[in-house]
């Protein structure tokens, strides 16, 4: 039933970069967070779009999906760009009034877009080609060495699976009340705040009681199958390392060094 | 009273789980008419009376209730709900109010109706479907199973609606239960001469109940008919995961077997009666 439903915004396939280790995936992505931070002069953001542009192309999802990520933080990345535009100080372009814009300021303004950009595509592609099951099996794993001072890592990602795994039922069961509601003339869109936010209760009340008696069932479900009862849980999907996560993190090391070496590169 | 023509709805349109539910289909249903709707999940079924209420709008081809066409931008789909109520499967779910009584005033007063007549249709309604006036300033929440679906179901009707669409009313009620509630209906559909659509599983209720079974198959209208001639193609509806009433069966066996019987019978006293003309025709048995 889950396989029907687009979750976040996963959209599966059977790609290189679908199959890799969600693992590889996740310290990728974060060894890939640090490298945007790390880039000094804009030939290395020629070297991180071309890595971007190699794994949408290999992961064959349609690059608008990967395009349309941006969209929510759009206006954070303008925001930061106006800010880093004006109020940095330094030779100065363009002055009118208090507002003057400086060389420096430019400059920043536009390391901060790309920086943003690049930050999102990256993550975008995460969690458009890695399920959110394999996503919480990989950060499980990744997670466990740190059960050992105390952090419950595997309570953690069940609670995160579960949380998850019920998104799209409420998701489901939002849209059936709300028909529902529709279908005795109930009115969502129409009327001040104050008269929408009262044609919500009937939806939230069933929603709210549908999510605990849920909750219930799936606590019954779960501790019927005992869970919980061993220390040691096995796993039925096993993840492993194999070759083409050997190879995603020798290509990763190589544009890393690719963008070290170029912020030795004197720009202008 | 309702007409399709070449409507066609996909699900998630453009998206990577694009899903045709519907495709190209047309129907007419007259006045007064009691319809059974079958088809095995995922056929259409919910698709389609969701669109009859302007729930969901078709990609293409146009829909007519009374002569109105929902599909037209300039229609209020709210006087097309109050017109064509819809009771969604488990229905119960959608109850939400302090009491019972409030709670089925919810359709009738969302018309702009005075309170008077508001309380008014809704007692009328709780009466219809069978729930006791004690009941009425209870919570719904503490009611049983099979009457919280009533009040659900009453909900709908306190709008007095001239199409009365069920979508699978009986499903996980005990059969007594079930029983009150189909026979509530068909007395209503008989004394108010409600358009009734009934979406069902249970091929005995259909063929009871309805004057025409339309059945879908993967989107499409596979058989629009009368329940005499779609139980005549047992073998087509086993095809498509349905199935035809017991006693349909066994008139079939039995005529596999030589007894000359006619084809399409779907009630139990047609049957008999069938049976009991083709014994004394024959040999006189003992």
């Amino acid at each position: 039933m889950l396989k029907d439903i687009t979750l976040g915004q996963y959209f599966p396939g059977e790609t290189v970069i679908h199959k890799l280790d969600p693992r590889t995936k996740i310290l990728v992505m974060l060894a890939y967070i640090v490298v945007t931070f790390c880039v000094k002069n804009f030939y290395g953001y020629i070297a991180l779009a071309a890595f971007i542009v190699v794994c949408v192309a290999l992961s064959k999802i349609p690059p608008i999906f990967v395009i349309k990520g941006l969209r929510p933080i759009m206006v954070f990345i303008i925001i930061t760009a106006l800010f880093n535009l004006f109020l940095t100080s330094g030779t100065v372009v363009w002055q009118f009034g208090v507002l003057k814009i400086t060389y420096e300021g430019i400059r920043f303004a536009v390391f901060m877009v790309l920086r943003l950009t690049f930050l999102i595509l990256g993550t975008s592609l995460l969690t458009l080609t890695t399920s959110p099951i394999s996503l919480t099996d990989g950060m499980e794993t990744l997670l466990s060495p740190f059960a050992k001072i105390g952090l419950p890592a595997h309570e953690l990602s069940m609670m995160m699976s579960i949380a998850l795994r019920f998104i799209p039922t409420l998701m489901e069961e939002t849209d059936k009340i709300m028909k529902a509601q529709a279908a005795r003339g109930a009115d969502f869109d129409s009327g001040n705040i104050l008269s929408r936010a009262k044609a919500m209760i009937p939806i939230l009340i069933p929603l709210f009681i549908s999510a605990f008696r849920r909750a219930d069932e799936l606590a019954t479900a779960m501790e019927c199958r005992c869970y919980g009862v061993t220390e040691n849980r096995t796993s039925l999907h096993e993840l492993k390392f194999q070759k083409r996560d050997m190879g995603a993190t020798i290509v990763f090391l190589v544009l890393t060094a690719v963008v070290i070496a170029i912020n030795f590169i004197p720009s202008k | 009273m309702i007409k399709l023509e070449n409507v066609s709805y996909t699900y998630m349109k453009g998206g990577p789980f694009e899903k045709k539910a519907l495709d190209n289909i047309n129907l007419e249903i007259g006045k007064g008419e009691f319809v059974g709707l079958i088809g095995h999940t995922g056929s259409g079924k919910s698709t389609l009376i969701q669109l009859l209420n302007g729930l969901i709008k078709p990609d293409c081809g146009r829909i007519m209730i009374d002569g109105t066409d929902i599909t037209d931008k300039n229609t209020k789909m709210r006087d097309i709900r109050f017109k064509v109520g819809l009771v969604m499967q488990y229905p119960e779910y959608q109850l939400f109010e302090e009491t019972v009584l409030k709670d089925i005033s919810f359709g009738p007063s969302n018309m702009g109706l005075d309170n008077d007549e508001v309380k008014h249709r809704a007692e009328f309604a709780a009466n219809l479907v069978g729930l006791p006036k004690e009941l009425l300033s209870k919570s719904p929440f503490d009611l049983s199973g099979g009457q919280k679906r009533r009040v659900a179901i009453a909900g709908v009707l306190a709008m007095e609606p001239k199409v009365l669409i069920l979508d699978e009313p009986t499903a996980g009620l005990d059969p007594a239960g079930r029983d009150e509630i189909l026979f509530k209906i068909k007395d209503m559909h008989e004394r108010m001469g409600l358009t009734v659509i009934l979406v069902s599983h249970s091929m005995e209720d259909v063929a009871k109940l309805a004057d025409r079974i339309l059945v879908m198959n993967k989107g499409n209208k596979e058989m629009f008919d009368t329940p005499e001639n779609i139980f005549r193609n047992s073998e087509r509806l086993t095809e498509i995961g349905l199935n035809v009433p017991q006693v349909t069966k066994i008139v079939d066996e039995l005529r596999r077997r030589g007894m000359p019987l006619k084809e399409g019978v779907y009630t139990i006293n047609d049957a008999l009666y069938c049976i009991k003309k083709a014994l004394s025709k024959g040999e006189e048995l003992c």
